[in-house]
């Protein structure tokens, strides 16, 4: 029983952080439809520029946030509207060709910090980096549940930002329908850039969160990106409950499968709820939770 | 119309690839007698996940070639020795495709040092075809020399032997009865678990817990949380760089302490699993193939300590065992080159063949030799390993006992004591 | 056929088989290769991403499939890993049947999206299934011809015009005006009366077959393979995708010349720039595409020429007016 109680408590914990980097993601793909490559990449930036506020100014992580989130909106802000949407709408053979691009911008973040940093692993170790309290026989990490907290509150604040203030609302009209939204006044490039800066910020936040328990080295982002989509697919795009049932449903699940199954196969149950919630909730959770 | 642009397309390919050639469609003329430098690839990692251990292996080469330098060892019959430097990219394709370049465009005289176990296993057989001769430092793949190949030397352990002197260490000493084994699903890690296997049923260990993990992993505790329950003597993790601080961490977390936790080799023995832990390293052992604490006497160029002090001083970090092999395998190079009869493909595997010397880490001889676990080498060094353990802070030598700096711990101290 | 393409084509072809004798440094022959097999795997993707509209994340399993065939049966049954050339097209089909008959229920986004699972499924499983695969530790075989290029050379330009040869044809037929008909509206073609995903299944099906048979090469060419190299998202399904987007998708150079620029031009970056050579590579594939959205092939048929290189593209999403 105390090992089933662990499994659950640490895939839930985890969970929470995936469900927050997830949520940018779906953000994204639920206003432009697109499969952005590079957030993975936006994380690892987020990442080191925490990692470099920790090191220099001696700033906690967790308090670092409000400097890392603004600095990505603004990185994914200008990302957006200079290089995206440059191809994104345009007429083409494919309209999958920004995929391409926010490859490029992996491959250029990634060369880009590799040559200031190197290729060096790095760990921000705070005083409470390993500190547990115990539920019983339960271990609880204190970093994961402080991130999880962080996480749900983020979660909370940006559900209540997209469903009460004006932006908000033009940033799930124009995921709905851009062309409809177009034509009540919604300035639909501003808002593109603005979603893409909102997923950015949100991504950062979810590295952030890790940083005092995990490292980071340039090639980190193929991970993230990977979850994240795994999680967007499973809540469906465009929605924040979604995306937060999505991770935490992915992480209570690959913690059961690592328990019961194997380690090595750890990542595989995530990708095979993945596939089945593809074919049978083709729209994600976020179908079975619509009014 | 489509046909006249398929052609078009397919001319403008060929034209691309053919004006890519063209240099090489010019016949080489055969020199009698070179006079140029004698020309050494190193084919490593600069970009891609190797990258940090690429730029470990060109660090320890550029220390090496300096000190040869100074002392004009550099240059053998007149003829300057000439390190290029080739990025593999942390790929296996641009690793062998590399190799085919510097063998027959830029005509190395020999190779001398490759990172990763796929790319080794990518540019030996290209070596062996060619007939050039090369020198692994790092590579840890078994298979690499059991193949009968003539051309491929290799410095380093093999990963199942690895595992050489915490057997004999478990046997003489801890006589452990129960272990958890536990390894990333890599060549490396695959090869140190069946070696393992094999040797704890020689010892009589009864494997309670064996499990593959893929690696880079967020979360460890469901895996530790099961290994928590069987309570094991012995808990053996092999892993690579930060998973074993995340192994670590993740036992911390669950409170998980067993009397003897000994990392096997790699990610335990970094400095970035220190910086990350501090105390918390107490009493964790582990294996390793170089200690800046063992100068090997009568060795070639610095002795480790020497060598570490170099290397900190210089790159602001601690050297990995990854360093001292890249900067032996530059000694073992000039070593050969300087006995060579003629400097040829042929001549420099032949002195090769003959190298019978100690270097930085340990003695260096290219041997044919069979183990108790089925392999069978060729042209293989038996390089030694140590048992280290972390007491305050630093990698004391535990085993063998000849070479050691220090008296062991056992058990390992628990997490809230340290 | 005109008489001036029958022309250029010879010329080509001469040119094409005589290459290798053209060139002595091997590293150019390898080069050559490895483009030829690049090739074949922007066409063969481009078959379905570009024609048909369904744009895959997941082609390394074909290819890492084509390629375990060749080395299982060399690892398990000792023999030669060129009936891989036979076995493992064979079987990128047959795995990739029921995953295109399930998958091409989903559209865009999501269609992609399971592909790439699926090709991460598969690389974890051959990692973690020993006994089947021997794990990470890979296969690892002797190469029938050491040390010599020109019937490598020649068994790859078969496959190459073989696989170019497929798409011509197919894209000249009935098949061709039915997959782009699915690519530009699906709902359209279904009303039309297309049986949409049957056609798309016709769009799969060479489409993995080419792809397994560049894999089952890959095993006899290199003589080692492991999961992460031959199932690897990066290294293969995304670099099939930058090398047809490059070119020019739905066009039938296009992955031809992307695959060209991919390998040639990195070689050409690496040996002179070193580390730098991929923030290079990644600079150039960002310009290439915000320019040229269309890849580089894609542009010249659209426009003739190179024309509005630099002429800002209006969007056709532009609001707030």
């Amino acid at each position: 029983m105390t090992l089933f109680g662990q499994t659950v408590v640490s895939g839930l914990l985890l969970g929470g952080i995936y469900a927050l980097i997830a949520i940018g993601m779906t953000l994204i793909m639920g206003v432009m439809k697109i499969i952005n490559l590079a957030h993975g990449a936006l994380i690892m930036v987020s990442m080191y520029i925490a990692w470099v506020l920790f090191n220099v100014w001696g700033i906690d992580p967790y308090l670092s946030m409000f400097v890392v989130m603004p600095i990505l909106f603004g990185i994914g802000f200008l990302i957006q509207r200079y290089m995206i949407q440059r191809v994104y709408g345009v007429e083409t053979i494919l309209p999958q060709s920004q995929l391409l691009l926010t490859l490029g911008i992996v491959m250029v973040l990634t060369e880009v910090i590799r040559a200031i940093f190197k290729s060096d692993y790095y760990t921000v170790r705070t005083s409470y980096s390993t500190s547990t309290f115990f539920l019983g026989d339960i271990s609880v990490s204190i970093p994961m549940a402080i991130g999880f907290g962080i996480a749900m509150a983020l979660v909370a604040a940006l559900h209540i930002f997209l469903s009460r203030t004006d932006l908000g609302r033009s940033i799930r009209a124009t995921a709905q329908d851009r062309d409809a939204a177009r034509y009540m006044g919604v300035n639909s490039v501003r808002i593109t850039a603005i979603t893409y800066g909102l997923g950015a910020a949100l991504a950062a936040a979810g590295g952030v969160l890790f940083l005092p328990m995990f490292y980071l080295w340039p090639d980190i982002c193929p991970m993230f990106t990977i979850k994240a989509f795994i999680i967007t697919v499973l809540g469906g795009m465009g929605s924040t409950v979604g995306a937060l049932s999505g991770g935490l449903i992915l992480g209570i699940a690959e913690s059961l499968g690592a328990t019961y199954w194997a380690m090595g196969y750890r990542d595989v149950v995530g990708l095979i709820i993945f596939i089945l919630v593809l074919l049978f909730l083709p729209y994600g959770f976020k179908s079975l939770i619509k009014r | 119309m489509k046909n006249v642009k398929l052609v078009l397309v397919l001319g403008l390919a060929v034209v691309l690839v053919a004006a890519f050639t063209l240099p090489g469609c010019v016949p080489e003329v055969e020199e009698e007698v070179p006079t140029g430098p004698i020309k050494i690839a190193l084919l490593i990692p600069l970009t891609g996940p190797f990258a940090m251990f690429g730029e470990l292996q060109k660090n320890a080469f550029a220390i090496a070639y300096e000190d040869l330098e100074a002392e004009g060892k550099n240059i053998i019959n007149g003829r300057k020795i000439e390190l290029l430097i080739t990025d593999t990219q942390s790929s296996k394709d641009i690793a062998k495709t590399a190799a085919e370049r510097v063998i027959s465009v830029d005509m190395v005289d020999m190779i001398g040092s490759v990172y990763s176990s796929a790319e080794g296993a990518a540019i030996a057989p290209v070596a062996e075809e060619y007939k050039v001769p090369v020198l692994i430092n790092a590579a840890s793949k078994d298979a690499i020399t059991e193949q009968g190949y003539q051309w491929v030397f290799r410095a380093n352990c093999p990963s199942s032997h690895y595992t050489d002197a915490p057997v004999e260490f478990f046997e003489q000493v801890l006589k452990p009865k129960t272990a958890a084994l536990v390894y990333e699903n890599t060549d490396f890690g695959m090869s140190s678990a069946k070696g393992l296997r094999l040797r704890f049923e020689i010892l009589g260990i009864e494997i309670i817990h064996d499990e593959a993990y893929e690696k880079g992993g967020l979360d460890f505790t469901p895996m530790l949380a099961k290994i928590r329950e069987k309570n094991p003597d012995l808990f053996y993790p092999v892993s690579y760089v930060m998973d074993a601080v995340k192994v670590s961490e993740d036992m911390k977390k669950l409170g998980l302490n067993i009397d003897c936790f000994f990392g096997g080799g790699a990610g335990y023995v970094m400095v970035e699993y220190v910086e990350a832990l501090g105390k918390d390293t107490e009493g964790i052992f582990s294996t390793t193939l170089w200690v800046p604490s063992v100068n090997w006497p009568g060795g070639v160029g610095r002795n480790s300590t020497d060598f570490a002090n170099e290397y900190l001083k210089r790159f602001g970090k601690d050297p990995h065992y990854i360093a001292a092999q890249a900067y032996s395998s530059m000694y073992v190079i000039q070593d050969a080159l300087s006995r060579a009869e003629e400097i040829s493909h042929e001549g420099i595997r032949k002195a090769l063949a003959e190298t019978d010397k100690t270097f930085t880490m340990g003695p260096i001889k290219f041997e044919s030799w069979s183990d108790d676990i089925g392999h069978s080498y060729t042209q293989q060094n038996k390089a030694p390993t140590y048992v280290v353990q972390w007491q305050n802070e630093k990698l004391e030598v535990i085993w063998p006992l000849k070479v050691k700096t220090a008296d062991y711990i056992f058990p390992t101290p628990k997490w809230g004591e340290k | 056929m005109t008489k001036r393409n029958k022309l250029s084509l010879t010329v080509v072809a001469i040119v094409l088989l005589a290459l290798p004798w053209m060139i002595q440094a091997s590293y150019y022959k390898d080069i050559i290769i490895m483009t030829l097999m690049w090739i074949t795997l922007a066409s063969s993707w481009n078959l379905l991403g570009g024609y048909a509209g369904q744009v895959s994340l997941g082609h390394t399993l074909f290819f890492g499939v084509g390629a375990y065939s060749a080395g299982l049966m060399a690892h398990h049954f000792g023999v030669s890993p060129w009936w891989g050339l036979l076995l493992g097209p064979v079987m990128a089909v047959i795995i990739g049947t029921p995953i295109g008959l399930i998958c091409f229920r989903l559209r865009g986004p999501y269609f992609t999206l399971s592909l790439l699972a699926l090709g991460e499924i598969f690389r974890l499983v051959a990692l973690n299934w020993e006994s089947l695969t021997n794990g990470a530790v890979g296969i690892l075989t002797m190469r029938t011809w050491p040390g010599v290029k020109e019937p490598y050379y020649y068994i790859m330009l078969a496959i190459t015009a073989l696989c170019i040869y497929t798409c011509y044809r197919l894209m000249r037929s009935k098949f061709g005006y039915y997959f782009l008909a699915i690519r530009e509206d699906q709902d359209a073609a279904e009303g039309l009366g297309i049986p949409t995903t049957k056609y798309k299944l016709y769009a799969l099906i060479p489409s993995a077959l080419f792809t397994g048979l560049a894999g089952a090469f890959y095993m006899n060419y290199h003589g080692f393979i492991e999961p992460d190299i031959v199932f690897g998202l990066i290294h293969i399904s995304v670099m099939i995708v930058l090398c047809v987007m490059m070119g020019g998708a739905g066009t039938l150079g296009g992955p031809a010349l992307g695959a060209v620029i991919y390998y040639v031009l990195n070689e050409l970056l690496r040996v002179p720039l070193g580390a730098a050579s991929r923030l290079v590579f990644g600079v150039i594939v960002c310009l290439v595409i915000m320019f040229l959205p269309n890849g580089i092939v894609g542009e010249m048929s659209r426009s003739g020429r190179l024309r509005g290189l630099f002429r800002r593209r209006k969007p056709s999403y532009t609001g707030g007016e």
